[in-house]
């Protein structure tokens, strides 16, 4: 569904991606793993189109979309949860998710999408009038997560979905992930939270210094010696 | 007594004028709070504004009501021009690029106006009558505008809380990449506003020709760039609301003050109101930082 190949990217003048390469597949989640400022941001947001590629080829369904702009991406079905959740705090929840289905062809589903994103968070239901800025952490991650979903898209890029939740609301998030799968979704999760997005996850990819030094199965991922040397203690 | 009832009629007078200075500063805002441009030549839209009404007056009998629509669209024009010829470039541009930049406009704007116009205050008179209340004498041109002004203010934030295109511009004056990943053409949304922030400004000085008993000149605008920084700021920068509010106080309060400075003898009470305005921004911003209607 997605391939990545030699993406090159970075801010300003320096490089921080050096040739990425990935693949995608239809209704699976796929896990972007590395250390801090190994590129995993950057990674997304160079698919995504927020930071402009230097090199490289994206294709997304078999059509080169390096560099079409983001608000067109998200119309033919790719959309991406930033870190930090970015939600429109002075309007209320049922605002931000109406927002999402700003696209033509996300507001031609605008009920249905709403039905689903109430009955997978039944909580932001209850809040729909309250202003997303009141939210606790979890609730706006939820939100977040609504949001994007009312874009109606095919694939979701999700940067770090579990960054400052409670351990219990990380397993929320985690569970979420998983659901959204079953919903016929594909997602390419960046995650800090090594086992727990494996246990989700059906492929990996572990980045150092801007280039991809492992990938495979989630099983052979979780036994190779690379990721527990950089992983112990965490 | 006499204090009194001149105090009573410059507040009347202030609150009307303030009207439309908040008219005049919610295309600054706006364009602040989406572009996060500051239009140093805020002031030359105003002219080109007041010109608008005052040919259309001289040359064909156009009453300045009539004139509104006419500037609006003049100004829309105007800014989709400037955004696309200049703005579009600089929009990551280091602040002090668009900072020269619209300051450059506005000089440019100036001159060309003085080399068509000349630098000679003009003036014209509409005359429909003058309203006697108690104390309060004023003119119905005055009270018109203050009328617009309100239905302005109204229909501007109609559009902005049940329109689509209105409700995605808040979405990216609250958070631009949020809005991105909502698949809002965040390029148009820039393109738009600026258009929109243009219009309201030159419309804005239709109204104010309705105040200035001297008449208009070509250089006028400064002195209204001025008070819209100090008005902006009062209502929190990027509130096109908070400018508003904020203008009908700055009216309210500049003029009250004019009364009382008089008082004081060897006073010059033009020349304080001024000081007494920045005090009164001043006080507000100590209390407020992010000014009245300002977010977090």
């Amino acid at each position: 569904m997605l391939f990545v190949r030699d993406l090159e990217s970075g801010y300003g003048e320096m490089q921080v991606l050096w040739g990425i390469n990935l693949e995608v597949n239809e209704k699976t989640v796929t896990t972007i793993l590395g250390p801090n400022g190994s590129g995993k941001t950057t990674t997304l947001r160079s698919i995504f189109g927020l930071n402009r590629p230097w090199r490289g080829v994206v294709e997304f369904d078999r059509i080169d979309v390096t560099y079409m702009p983001p608000h067109a991406k998200v119309e033919i079905g790719i959309t991406l949860v930033l870190e930090g959740r970015h939600l429109f705090p002075s309007m209320s929840v049922e605002e931000n998710l109406r927002l999402g289905a700003y696209t033509r062809r996300a507001e031609e589903k605008m009920d249905d999408s709403i039905d689903l994103v109430y009955s997978l968070f039944p909580r932001l239901k209850e809040r729909r009038e309250q202003k997303a800025g009141t939210l606790s952490g979890g609730e706006q991650q939820m939100l977040a997560i609504g949001r994007a979903l009312m874009t109606a898209p095919k694939l979701i890029l999700m940067d770090e979905p579990s960054q400052g939740l409670a351990p219990k609301l990380v397993a929320e998030v985690f569970e979420t992930v998983e659901r959204l799968r079953e919903e016929g979704l594909t997602i390419l999760l960046v995650e800090q939270n090594v086992y727990a997005s494996l246990e989700i996850s059906d492929y990996a990819y572990v980045l150092g210094d801007g280039k991809v030094v492992l990938e495979g199965t989630v099983d052979e991922i979780r036994d190779s010696e690379e990721v527990k040397k950089a992983y112990v203690g965490i | 007594m006499i204090v009194s009832e001149q105090l009573v009629s410059n507040l009347f007078y202030g609150a009307l004028l303030g009207s439309v200075y908040g008219v005049a500063t919610m295309g600054l805002s706006l364009i602040f709070g989406v572009l996060r441009i500051v239009n140093v030549g805020h002031g030359a839209f105003i002219m080109l504004g007041a010109f608008t009404a005052f040919w259309m007056f001289t040359l064909y009998s156009v009453i300045p009501i009539l004139s509104i629509p006419i500037a609006l669209i003049f100004g829309l024009a105007l800014g989709f021009i400037i955004f696309f010829s200049t703005i579009k470039r600089l929009i990551d541009a280091p602040e002090l690029s668009t900072l020269l930049a619209t300051f450059a406009i506005g000089i440019f704007i100036e001159e060309v106006a003085k080399f068509v116009w000349g630098s000679d205050y003009v003036g014209f008179s509409w005359d429909i009558g003058t309203l006697y209340l108690g104390p309060v004498t004023v003119p119905y041109t005055k009270l018109l505008a203050f009328l617009c002004s309100a239905i302005i203010a109204g229909l501007l934030y109609v559009w902005f809380t049940k329109t689509k295109l209105g409700t995605a511009i808040r979405a990216v004056v609250e958070d631009r990449e949020g809005a991105m990943v909502c698949g809002i053409n965040v390029g148009r949304i820039y393109s738009v506003s600026f258009a929109i922030g243009i219009g309201l400004t030159v419309l804005s000085g239709v109204l104010v020709t309705l105040f200035v008993p001297v008449g208009i000149n070509v250089y006028m605008g400064p002195d209204y760039t001025l008070k819209a920084f100090v008005i902006a700021v009062l209502g929190g920068l990027g509130s096109p609301w908070g400018a508003f509010v904020a203008g009908f106080l700055f009216g309210l309060f500049e003029n009250g003050s004019y009364t009382l400075l008089g008082l004081i003898p060897g006073v010059e009470p033009f020349a304080l109101t001024r000081f007494v305005a920045f005090v009164f921004l001043l006080i507000i911003l100590l209390i407020k930082p992010t000014g009245l209607l300002g977010g977090e």
